[in-house]
């Protein structure tokens, strides 16, 4: 899985058991945490199978996003358009959570296809929320309606504490992360892929990919704006999104990257941590096997004993407990 | 492999032949022990000189010897942050690992990256022709390892940059 899938695999499994067995509805009541910080609960009764309440809750937001009631710009009105009949929002939300959706499995489409999809979409509820104000910032380019603030950066949360940031122009979105690790080896490792990032999007084949840098300073669209938000230990990468990357069903995936780029480089710095483990543990075996190969048989090792010194009177101890052990 | 290292190598194995000369020696100080000498460092006269061998300033070799002890300190090349970090991470992880390799000092020298103490004991477990042998191999290794470690690091980044950026066409 070199790429992360937007829907909750957890989630999608539990909406499908559900499915399958609404008749002998069980009670549910279950709650996770996925990457960045994003918590989700599940509740079902056994009274009335057909009803799930699911909520979600997001990243702490960092003081310069901007936020509606909790949830970003715009949410409401995507899960209205994504969800449809299937899903209502409670107000308020669960204690502790964002946002909480009753969802309603006797309204699901009869079509098996249809209803896959449905799920499928429920389950990718994350996307849906956090993507909703770069979706309609994106989905700008597309209808090619010049924004009212052009060129002021908006500060959108992906991470507890942390923003990433949107450029609007009138024919493309900067898109700006700071990239921020807690290890130092983290660091060094994502810097080095970020830079991969730049190389990979010279070579011949991504030519219609989207422009990207990285710097290890600010660039200067973010400098006057959030000063408190600049700081990242891994440097700044910048997409620019042009109406090519957004165009027809591209939208869905561009938003869905973009706004998990953070979790995909960090993803990746840990696979590579892993790997490493993995080689260097096979590494000291060979190593230990070169020592071995220094030690002599023990039949040859006995003739030879008369050379040896004894730190013990009894030749048996002799051989076993030496006493440099403690030296190393 | 490169020729210079090839060298470098062959100068270390000659000295450390000439230094691995160790014999049993009890403490002078208290009786009834028997210590590394080169580790105590009490009593001059059973210390000889450090050799230092120098491949460039950010290679080298420090060989350490004494009646009965020998230590060699090994200063790895870092010439990126990224290999400063995988060495540090590698050396870190096989000090970690010393009870397994008996000849390697849990904590370098000071100014090196990783250390071994050879003590007579050693010397007459295992053939030192062998054990001159197995700090080679290391070093090979070492260096070997790393340079693979580096470029396993960027094909990674290469191929996941690839894939990120190809669900944009």
């Amino acid at each position: 899985m070199i790429l992360l899938q937007s829907p909750s695999r957890y989630l999608l499994q539990i909406l499908y058991n559900r499915v399958q067995s609404l008749e002998k509805g069980v009670e549910l009541d279950s709650q996770w945490v996925e990457f960045d910080d994003i918590r989700y609960h599940i509740q079902g009764s056994v009274k009335n199978p057909n009803v799930l309440l699911l909520s979600v809750s997001l990243p702490i937001p960092p003081p310069e996003t901007v936020l509606f009631g909790g949830l970003p710009l715009g949410a409401l009105e995507a899960i209205k358009a994504a969800y449809g009949a299937v899903a209502q929002i409670l107000d308020p939300p669960r204690d502790g959570f964002n946002l909480t959706l009753k969802l309603n499995l006797s309204k699901l489409p009869p079509d098996e296809e249809q209803k896959h999809a449905l799920l499928t979409k429920i389950a990718s509820v994350r996307e849906v929320v956090m993507g909703a104000p770069l979706r309609a910032v994106l989905k700008q380019l597309v209808t090619r309606t010049v924004p009212s603030d052009l060129g002021k950066p908006v500060a959108l949360v992906h991470r507890p504490n942390e923003s990433f940031f949107l450029v609007p122009q009138a024919d493309k979105v900067t898109v700006i992360f700071p990239m921020r690790f807690n290890d130092s080896i983290d660091t060094v490792l994502a810097t080095s892929f970020l830079q991969e990032f730049v190389e990979a999007r010279r070579t011949a084949g991504l030519n219609n990919a989207p422009p990207c840098l990285w710097s290890p300073s600010p660039p200067q669209e973010l400098t006057e704006a959030f000063t408190e938000a600049l700081s990242a230990n891994a440097g700044f990468v910048s997409f620019v999104i042009f109406s090519r990357h957004v165009e027809g069903r591209k939208l869905d995936r561009t938003v869905w990257n973009l706004s998990t780029f953070h979790a995909y480089v960090n993803y990746h710095v840990k696979c590579s941590e892993c790997f490493m483990h993995t080689r260097m543990r096979r590494q000291v075996e060979s190593l230990i096997q070169a020592l071995d190969r220094a030690k002599p048989d023990p039949e040859k090792a006995k003739k030879n004993s008369p050379n040896r010194s004894f730190k013990r009177m009894t030749l048996k101890d002799g051989n076993n407990s030496l006493g440099s052990r403690s030296w190393k | 492999m490169a020729n210079p290292l090839r060298l470098y190598l062959t100068c270390i194995r000659n000295t450390l032949e000439a230094a691995m000369c160790l014999q049993n020696f009890p403490c002078q100080e208290v009786e009834r022990h028997n210590k590394p000498e080169v580790e105590l460092k009490t009593s001059p006269e059973l210390l000889l000189n450090p050799v230092t061998i120098c491949r460039n300033e950010a290679e080298k070799c420090l060989i350490e010897t004494s009646i009965n002890s020998l230590r060699i300190s090994l200063k790895v090349k870092q010439s990126d942050e990224l290999e400063n970090i995988l060495t540090k991470k590698f050396l870190r992880f096989l000090s970690m690992r010393a009870e397994a390799f008996q000849v390697l000092r849990r904590k370098p020298v000071q100014g090196y990256d990783i250390s071994f103490l050879i003590t007579n004991y050693h010397c007459e477990d295992m053939q030192k022709q062998k054990l001159i042998d197995f700090i080679v191999q290391f070093m090979e290794d070492i260096d070997k390892e790393i340079s693979e470690l580096k470029l396993s690091v960027n094909t990674r980044g290469r191929l996941v940059a690839t894939e990120f950026l190809k669900q944009f066409i």
